[in-house]
């Protein structure tokens, strides 16, 4: 391979401080929530009282007529509906109201206390309507529908079944799951799961100040998926995509929650219909009343296996709340087949995973989003399975974790042996276990080891590098930084391994959809990869051409050119050479500026025929795995649980920036950690979600935490750029399932719930609570299934 | 009615009412928008200012009642544009990631270490109660601040 084909991977990995950092410690950095501009105008939104109501009357005329208030707009300014696989989701209310919180109306007034006025002076009345709150009520014989009309929706991608409240369904079907089960030599063991809600809390409520200038919209916001943004904004107000602009401010905390458009829309049409600039900020209460948290779930899973510990069968159906409206829930379907279905190499299975319409908040993304809850439901039932068979769990796992050329659920051929020799580094990391079931101080011990499945959300990304007459050089992308230090670490390492240039001399240019081409969004562990990927070639583009000039300049061969710490030189010591700056220079006046641009997209890696239906994903492009072992200590009086220890093998593909990486894992594994332990949010029976605050909604403090020890775990294949995964995303993925099994162990009974406080736990120990009852999953695999027209 | 507020050692005056929250009217009359009213309960720590010295929720304060002591923010904590020790030791440790949190972070931990030169990581840990950080599961944060233990000690800031 030449030198202007092949850079060194070695060359880009670096602990590599951040540079935000500083602006960050001492109070400069202006999130989208304190920006402010002149004659700025502040918004607000008047949100449904009520879960499920008809809309008699909605009357802005008082409210238009105060002092201050400069712009009303309601659902006759925003025509078009939206979403991910069925455009279900108006921006306004529309003749009904779907959830509390659900948006009516929203004001521009030259004061905060004067748009909180006009909200009071709108005049609505609304009928109410009989509401489905949980699944079961949705699910339930002649439920009242969320969505009468949902066979009139524009189906945005097709393939899942849907049928009154059930918004979406995927399923994976693989073998002969009848004649597993039906095996003289198999085992049953089934086992019923539930968890709630978990809101992601990040620190910057979602945030919007928008523009209306020349006939554009120009939207600043705090987002994960400016392109997103762009579109469905545009879709929502029914005006060409291309006369919408978005530009993002470093942003406070995503974790998924800025995964979809939000307020966005809200601000354009106040700035649009005022002709000043508008902000509007979250409160703290709207955000845990609309938060798109992670989905509660219900699950229910069945294996056959033999006595010597083969899987010969799986079947499961896994329930996700996807609120009044489809959004993210349609497309994560696709992950319990890759969650649910994967860890593990299986003779035959069939899964089903249903999106179900309620009238509560809209659910979304969420860090390792469906994986989360699947893999907890997936090790317990693996625990009880080894248990079931008399055979101790981790070398259950070891028999049975997907090696090299296994198959997935959707007909998947899984490359490389990875798991397996993670399961081996954790044994190395962990020491031999202890048997203790007992601590000193009366509490009761317990430890468990789990396996996990992830992947890598590819998809289309795009980047250009200009390459600068001093030196530096320009990347330019619709990345977003949202505080995991991928844009303004691994990037710039990328781009700068390419060049033989310092990072720092990388300048990130801020995500602006005017300046840079489409991309998926920061999320799904995709930054590092797909944004890479598509730095990589861009820097490459430059790299070629300045090795070109330079071998002109050099009168050399370009192959025989180095290029690094800021020169090409010709190979060999004391070879001639110059600074990268002085070839930049020559050709921006002999060719003009050097740049470069490259993209990205999935490589649509093959599932088996016919595995899938209503599936966006097949097939994962990038699988990752992570290991991690639990040891806990429960207070047999009080059920309260204290993390003793917290070890992880985390599947890398290689390490860029390892020190970004391990805190990432820290900071993961504690989020996981309060989804297990603590964070929950409950809906009262009138469909109102009862978490209002920090003092309500209670997630992990440092006194709380431990720090975790890691080992990053490099080699196994991937598609990705210089053989990198994206690590961000998968260390919250087998917290849940790691605690539970641990505290499980404790105190000698299953967990089929999640989180685990101190009221649980103390039932479970008094044998108070049992595994979740769920009538309206049914049966017989097939009866869950919407029946074929 | 005015406020006259003394803000990181300038004198300054606000046309509010004196409940108007003190972090209010720090981000929206002076733009010093480091202080965050994150969940305004007082359970976050994000808008912590130094009040005479002493960290303060500044969103559960009223202006009126701020009036003739020294309010100090994140912006004016250390002479233009430099990191006192803790800010130095978090930068170091690259403890950052999001960042919200980190302005109240500041204040707690170089409080913490003003008064007790050597504190042990659990009593770091308990100091850090009343502050949430949602990224970084806290560990990195309290390497740097035991590492810039000692620094703190009777000078300013």
């Amino acid at each position: 391979m030449s030198e202007i084909s092949t850079v060194d991977p070695s060359a880009a990995v670096m602990d590599l401080k951040r540079r935000d950092a500083r602006d960050k410690l001492t109070g400069r950095t202006r999130y989208t929530m304190d920006r402010a501009g002149a004659g700025m105008l502040h918004a607000a939104v008047l949100r449904s009282p009520l879960a499920a109501g008809r809309i008699r009357r909605l009357d802005t005329s008082r409210a238009a007529a105060l002092t201050g208030v400069h712009a009303i707009v309601t659902a006759d300014d925003a025509p078009g509906l939206v979403g991910i696989g069925i455009a279900d989701h108006p921006l306004f209310a529309r003749d009904v109201v779907r959830y509390i919180g659900e948006p009516l109306a929203a004001v521009a007034a030259e004061r905060p206390e004067d748009a909180a006025a006009a909200l009071a002076a709108i005049e609505i009345e609304i009928e109410p309507l009989p509401a489905v709150i949980t699944m079961a009520d949705a699910l339930a014989e002649g439920a009242q529908l969320v969505h009468p009309g949902w066979q009139d929706y524009e189906v945005l991608f097709e393939g899942g079944r849907r049928e009154g409240n059930v918004a979406w369904e995927a399923t994976a079907i693989r073998g002969d799951v009848d004649a597993a089960f039906a095996r003289p030599d198999a085992v049953i063991v089934e086992n019923t799961f539930r968890v709630g809600r978990q809101n992601h809390l990040a620190f910057e409520p979602r945030a919007v100040v928008a523009h209306y200038e020349d006939g554009r919209f120009h939207i600043e916001t705090s987002t994960q998926v400016p392109w997103t943004v762009r579109n469905a904004t545009a879709r929502v107000l029914g005006v060409p995509a291309s006369e919408v602009r978005v530009t993002v401010p470093p942003v406070g905390g995503g974790f998924g929650l800025k995964f979809d458009m939000a307020i966005e829309p809200f601000a354009a049409l106040l700035a649009r219909a005022s002709g000043r600039t508008v902000r509007l900020v979250n409160s703290r209460e709207e955000e845990m009343l609309t938060c798109l948290c992670r989905e509660n779930a219900e699950i229910r899973i069945r294996s056959a296996v033999t006595r010597a510990g083969e899987i010969l069968g799986r079947e499961a159906v896994v329930l996700m709340d996807c609120g009044a409206y489809g959004g993210e829930q349609i497309f994560l379907t696709t992950m319990t087949a890759h969650t649910l279905g994967g860890n593990y190499r299986v003779g035959a299975s069939r899964l089903v995973s249903r999106a179900i319409y309620t009238h509560t908040a809209p659910n979304g993304a969420f860090r390792a989003c469906n994986g989360v809850y699947n893999t907890f439901a997936l090790e317990r039932h693996t625990d009880e399975i080894a248990q079931a068979i008399g055979m101790d769990p981790l070398a259950f796992r070891y028999r049975n974790v997907l090696g090299d050329g296994d198959l997935g659920a959707t007909g998947q051929r899984y490359e490389g042996e990875v798991l397996r020799p993670m399961l081996e580094r954790m044994d190395t990391l962990r020491g031999i276990p202890t048997a203790a079931t007992r601590m000193a101080d009366g509490r009761l011990y317990g430890r468990a080891t789990t396996v996990g499945t992830w992947f890598v959300f590819t998809g289309p990304s795009a980047a250009t590098v200009n390459m600068n007459a001093d030196g530096s050089a320009t990347l330019v992308t619709s990345g977003v930084e949202i505080g995991s230090g991928s844009m303004m670490t691994g990037l710039p390492q990328i781009v700068a391994a390419t060049l033989g240039i310092r990072p720092e001399d990388v300048v990130v240019r801020q995500a602006d959809t005017d300046a840079a081409g489409f991309d998926v969004g920061v999320g799904g562990g995709r930054t590092t990869v797909s944004l890479g990927a598509a730095s990589l070639a861009a820097a490459g583009e430059v790299r070629g051409k300045l090795l070109r000039v330079a071998a002109d300049m050099l009168d050399a061969d370009p192959e025989h050119l180095t290029i690094r710490e800021g020169r090409i030189e010709v190979a060999g010591s004391n070879g001639p050479g110059l600074s990268i700056a002085e070839v930049a220079s020559r050709a921006q006046t002999l060719l003009g500026p050097i740049a470069g641009t490259g993209g990205f997209t999935s490589k649509g890696t093959p599932a088996m025929s016919g595995c899938a239906a209503g599936h966006f994903i097949d097939a994962l492009d990038i699988p990752v795995f992570a290991v991690h072992d639990c040891e806990v200590a429960v207070d047999p009086d009080t059920g309260h649980v204290e993390m003793l220890a917290y070890r992880v093998v985390q599947d890398v593909g290689r390490a860029l920036n390892p020190r970004a990486i391990l805190g990432q894992i820290q900071g993961g594994v504690v989020q996981g950690m309060g989804y297990a332990l603590q964070e929950e949010v409950t809906i009262g029976s009138e469909g109102n979600i009862l978490q209002t605050g920090f003092e309500t909604y209670r997630v992990p403090l440092a006194p709380d935490v431990v720090p975790v020890e890691v080992s990053l775990y490099e080699g196994a294949p991937s598609l990705g750029p210089l053989g990198i995964k994206g690590a961000g995303e998968v260390p919250i993925l087998n917290v849940g399932a790691s605690v539970a099994c641990a505290v499980a162990n404790a105190i000698g009974r299953p967990v089929h719930e999640l989180p685990l406080t101190p009221p649980h736990v103390a039932a479970l120990m008094l044998g108070r609570r049992s595994a979740p009852v769920l009538p309206h999953i049914a049966g017989r695999w097939t009866d869950n299934l919407v029946k074929k027209a | 009615m005015t406020l006259r507020l003394t803000i990181n050692g300038r004198e300054s005056l606000a046309p509010d009412d004196p409940m108007t929250p003190l972090v209010d009217l720090l981000r929206e009359r002076f733009h010093l928008t480091g202080a965050k009213p994150v969940c305004r309960e007082g359970f976050c720590g994000a808008c912590l200012v130094m009040i005479d010295g002493e960290p303060t929720l500044s969103c559960l304060t009223p202006g009126g009642l701020a009036e003739g002591r020294d309010i100090r923010t994140i912006e004016g904590l250390s002479p233009a544009g430099r990191l006192n020790p803790v800010q130095n030791a978090l930068e170091a440790h690259d403890a950052v990631q999001c960042g919200m949190c980190f302005p109240g972070m500041v204040m707690t931990l170089t409080h913490a270490l003003r008064r007790n030169a050597a504190p042990s990581r659990e009593e770091l840990r308990h100091a850090l109660t009343g502050n949430t950080c949602r990224c970084t599961g806290y560990e990195r944060i309290l390497d740097a601040a035991l590492s810039a233990a000692g620094a703190l000690q009777g000078g300013e800031p």
